[in-house]
């Protein structure tokens, strides 16, 4: 398993082409915003035009503005705290699936206890007890919810690192007599990309979540625009109702389509650990030549007829 | 049974757990709550009425930390939570009165979203290659979607546009809550949004988790098995289903945790009168020990969820119930 | 071993139950697809007991999962025939019913299955559903096929046929993991006799399994099938197994079957090198020991054309034209056996290894040496 490839499935190239645009967006949001997020400087609730493209808010601020700005803390808090836990659950994992004995047994209860308390109420005591400057802080709110998301993380790496263990190639570095800590970062951990990968995908989808939820309910600076925070004042002034929907369903949309790419890019992953849940590459063209059924059907093994009077000798059928 | 008993133990040292980062967590944080509640009132109230306050908290000064922490535990076990500060009434009692809305509402949904997810996504693991793949990344897309988000979309939609369903609470307000036909009808009316909302923002883990599974179990000789026995295509999926079910199962206890930390928000939205709600009212309040007695309560809530679904595990799986071989 | 069906070759000859004609199945589709199995052409004696013998990857197994339809994607049958005769249970005079496997729909193969055609894995552990109880395996294919009868008749056969393979009814209350692998196998053989099968179909059933179970479990198959009358094709990697329960035998290697004829010519007198070469690769039935030799080289790679008989890579005896010809499987002589070699076009030139004399027509047990053709005290 030297070169990682991934299947070039249509899901797996719109899952990166979405995550790849809110990169960008980013990087480059603060930049491409026409007005302050924040400046109180036009007519209040005014609807979607050619000047304001999502309307203004009722203290007269630029929607639009406020979605391109809160791209950027939005990510960067998922961001630190997706890497910042797959690294713990990294540790965690690996450790306790190497090295096994009364290590995997501590390690495994402390993960097996993060994950059975439910992480957003223990994520909104912990954060109703930051100070309004960490509240304001990206990387102390992302640490916190990397403390909340990392467990899941931990038992995957957990499972795989036990079963790499017992293939012959670890086995190998043992008996050479390369250390512990060779074997797990030179023969474990590059055979634990795929997982690691998946891992951080759902840790990102999971702390956007969080983070969203959490400046939702007000848990977060609000002077720091975020997709939470617009939702929380849209919501707190009513815009739902009010059908002011072009405030509040934005950021709800750009999270989802942000989600939505993460787990797009994860089927590729799953389908790179599972070979049995790749699709049979069939093209409609051959399917059609050889009179075969769109879909392989257990039990009802297809027969091509086109491909009935070859010669003995020919080892591939010849698809006319 | 040695399986349960494993599950029951990781479940006491998570309550100790929690009980525990309850018990630190106002004492270590730099936003002390009884400091900020001081704070707040400095200059109108007495030093004995200071101590008082720090004594309903279980946070006097004169008692070292190990002290403090044995009389939370005593009070636990009283059944005292301390007093909300901004309703003035005891917070078990505030509690017993939310805590049934929340887990009849994260009941109900929990279990027709696995039911309906866990059985659709048999049919997808099944029929893989066919139209239904189109279900894929649109039950992918619900559930990107934050719950408080989707809530408000199918709350505005569906409530205040087209008028199909009632919008907030749990119940008609010209009904008198009681065991009669009235109101029962009114709860299930009131509680169709809610619980689709919840539904369709988990049903997609289910689903895809299943589908993923049927696929892994259709390679499985006893599926081929089944149709060489020239059962009908129906029990033929019944038999792979069956087995694939089972890690849907073994993850509902992990996934109980996420889908209530989700549906709590659902309640704010539909301003349903559940825990969710008077969590994120005691946030704002800066109500301390209502929020702790709410973490409390959802996570023990949550563990007595987790056993019961080690339970069902452990019934439908026969291999764990074997102490040793024939 | 008891045998209470009297060979008459001649007479069984066309009362067939299952008949494949070049039959070919592909891994894989169009640019991609990979040869598995090349224009076979075998039948089934009614009755009898016909052994497919081969290296795993020679085809064996997907010849026949592709001829009973249960061959998995990305399998493909390119080309042939296979046709199963039974007697139709429900046509009320008895008459013989023949099914085209390849054009059947859907229905009528599932009525054929397990009631005219069952099937035993090498692996039982995998077979039996890990989470139903026995019983249940038995309950659900005599209610699939068998609408008439009540449960309680449904508990009575299950015990019948447990009794048959020597297990106690107390079993049909267990799990799989409960039982071993012995019990576990006799389980799956009751099952596939359920519903008085034409044809069975043993996919290396003992492989799995220790000698002294594997030897028990012969035995009985013999006398449950010298019981019944069951049709059965044997599949194996174990040619000596072969000797004991079949009547005939297939070599196949690399997709093609390279020598067929009855159990025991085959084994005292093999005609084909491939088949002397896996006779001289296993240890001997019973008798002196002897050395075992392998046959030098490993098989074809299929994903690869090949050209000319495709053991011809690893033929001691390979003469030109088997690089560039493909042998046909042939009939060699009055006895009706045929081989796929070009060394029989010329009798002069076929080595005195293949050329060995056949033993004196009697039945079996009684086998000789494939090595040094001396027949072996029983």
């Amino acid at each position: 398993m030297s070169a990682v490839r991934l299947p070039r499935s249509p899901k797996v190239l719109v899952g990166a082409g979405i995550v790849g645009f809110f990169v960008i967006l980013t990087v480059v949001g603060p930049w491409l915003a026409p007005d302050n997020p924040s400046a109180t400087i036009f007519p209040p609730n005014l609807t979607p035009s050619a000047s304001h493209w999502l309307g203004t808010t009722t203290l007269g601020q630029d929607i639009f503005s406020q979605l391109l700005v809160g791209a950027r803390a939005t990510m960067v808090v998922a961001l630190v705290a997706g890497v910042v836990a797959t690294i713990f659950s990294m540790t965690v994992g690996v450790a306790a699936g190497y090295l096994g004995g009364k290590t995997d047994d501590g390690l495994s209860l402390l993960s097996n206890v993060f994950l059975a308390i439910p992480g957003l109420p223990l994520l909104i005591v912990i954060d109703s007890y930051l100070p309004a400057g960490g509240r304001s802080n990206a990387f102390a709110i992302g640490l916190i919810i990397s403390l909340t998301g990392w467990a899941w993380g931990a038992r995957v790496l957990r499972a795989q690192t036990m079963s790499l263990r017992n293939r012959d190639f670890v086995e190998a570095a043992r008996i050479i007599g390369e250390s512990r800590r060779r074997i797990m970062l030179f023969e474990i951990a590059p055979n634990l990309l795929p997982v690691l990968a998946s891992s951080l995908l759902f840790t990102i989808l999971y702390s956007i979540g969080a983070y969203v939820t959490l400046a939702y309910v007000g848990l977060t600076s609000t002077a720091v625009w975020n997709w939470g925070t617009m939702m929380f004042w849209a919501q707190a002034n009513n815009a739902p109702l009010a059908n002011e929907w072009y405030w509040f369903v934005p950021p709800g949309i750009c999270i989802a389509l942000i989600g939505t790419g993460l787990a797009l890019m994860n089927f590729g992953i799953d389908e790179f650990i599972n070979p049995r849940l790749r699709a049979a590459g069939l093209s409609s063209k051959v399917r059609r030549a050889s009179g075969l059924p769109r879909r392989p059907r257990l039990g009802y093994t297809p027969v091509a007829r086109s491909a009935l009077r070859t010669s003995p000798t020919t080892t591939k059928i010849g698809v006319r | 049974m040695r399986m349960l008993a494993r599950r029951l133990s990781l479940y006491v040292v998570t309550a100790w757990v929690a009980i525990t980062v309850n018990f630190l967590l106002p004492r270590l944080m730099p936003g002390n709550p009884v400091q900020t509640l001081i704070g707040k009132m400095t200059g109108q109230i007495t030093p004995q009425q200071v101590q008082a306050i720090r004594l309903a908290f279980g946070m006097d000064l004169n008692q070292n930390l190990w002290d403090q922490y044995m009389g939370y535990w005593h009070q636990l076990l009283l059944g005292n939570l301390g007093v909300s500060i901004t309703l003035s009434t005891p917070v078990a009692t505030v509690l017993a009165s939310a805590v049934p809305w929340t887990v009849g509402l994260i009941g109900v949904s929990t279990i027709l979203s696995f039911i309906i997810g866990t059985f659709a996504g048999a049919l997808l693991g099944w029929f893989r290659g066919s139209r239904l793949d189109s279900i894929i990344p649109v039950a992918t897309f619900f559930q990107a979607v934050p719950y408080f988000f989707l809530g408000t979309v199918v709350l505005l939609v569906f409530g205040s546009n087209l008028h199909w369903f009632p919008v907030l609470g749990a119940y008609s307000p010209s009904v008198t809550p009681g065991m009669h036909w009235d109101f029962v009808l009114s709860l299930i009316r009131y509680g169709q949004l809610p619980v689709i909302t919840i539904v369709l923002s988990s049903i997609a883990g289910w689903m895809l988790g299943m589908r993923n599974m049927m696929i892994t179990m259709i390679a499985e000789d006893f599926v081929l098995m089944a149709v060489a026995k020239g059962l009908p295509r129906r029990k033929v999926i019944m038999h792979a289903a069956r087995n694939a079910v089972l890690p849907s199962v073994a993850n509902l206890s992990l996934a109980i945790g996420l889908v209530v930390s989700g549906a709590l928000l659902v309640e704010l939205v539909f301003n349903y009168p559940g825990v969710g709600n008077l969590l994120l009212q005691a946030v704002q309040n800066e109500d301390y020990p209502l929020i702790q007695g709410i973490f409390l309560i959802i996570t023990m809530t949550v563990l007595g969820a987790n056993l019961l679904a080690d339970v069902l595990y452990f019934i439908l799986d026969p291999r764990t119930r074997t102490e040793a071989a024939v | 071993m008891e045998e209470t069906i009297t060979p008459d070759a001649i007479n069984a000859e066309n009362d067939t139950v299952l008949d494949i004609e070049n039959f070919s199945v592909d891994y894989g589709w169009g640019e991609n697809a990979v040869r598995a199995v090349n224009n076979v052409t075998l039948s089934v004696r009614r009755s009898r007991v016909l052994g497919v013998a081969g290296e795993s990857g020679s085809g064996k197994s997907t010849l026949v999962y592709a001829v009973t339809r249960l061959l998995r994607s990305p399998g493909v049958i390119a080309g042939g025939n296979a046709r199963l005769t039974f007697d139709d249970p429900s046509a009320s005079d008895s008459k013989r019913r023949t099914v085209d496997l390849m054009a059947a729909t859907s229905r009528e193969l599932r009525s054929i299955r397990w009631s005219q055609l069952s099937i035993v894995l090498q692996s039982a552990l995998n077979a039996l559903n890990p989470v139903l109880r026995i019983g249940h395996e038995f309950d659900e294919v005599l209610k699939a096929h068998r609408s008439g009868m009540n449960k309680a008749q449904r508990r009575e056969r299950a015990t019948e046929l447990l009794g048959m393979v020597g297990l106690n009814d107390d079993r049909l209350a267990r799990f799989p993991h409960e039982l071993s692998g012995g019990q576990r196998q006799r389980i799956m053989i009751a099952l596939a006799l359920a519903l008085d099968p034409q044809l069975v179909i043993m996919d290396e059933p003992t492989t799995a399994l220790d000698v002294v179970t594997q030897r028990e479990i012969i035995n009985e198959l013999a006398q449950l099938r010298a019981r019944f009358g069951f049709s059965m094709i044997f599949i194996t990697h174990d040619l000596s197994l072969l000797v004991e329960l079949a009547d005939d035998i297939a070599v196949m290697y690399a997709g093609n079957v390279v020598e067929w004829a009855p159990a025991t010519d085959l084994y005292t007198a093999p005609r084909h090198p491939y088949t002397l070469g896996l006779l001289n690769s296993s240890p001997p039935l019973s008798g002196e020991r002897r050395e075992l030799v392998g046959i030098a080289g490993s098989p074809p790679d299929l994903s690869q054309p090949l050209s000319g008989c495709s053991f011809h890579a690893r033929c001691p005896y390979a003469l030109e034209r088997c690089a560039t010809d493909v042998p046909e499987l042939r009939v060699l002589d009055q006895t009706g056996r045929k081989v796929a070699c070009w060394l029989h076009d010329t009798p002069a030139m076929v080595p005195a290894p293949l050329r060995r004399e056949l033993a004196t027509a009697q039945p079996h047990p009684q086998v000789s040496d494939p090595v040094t053709g001396e027949e072996v005290a029983q």
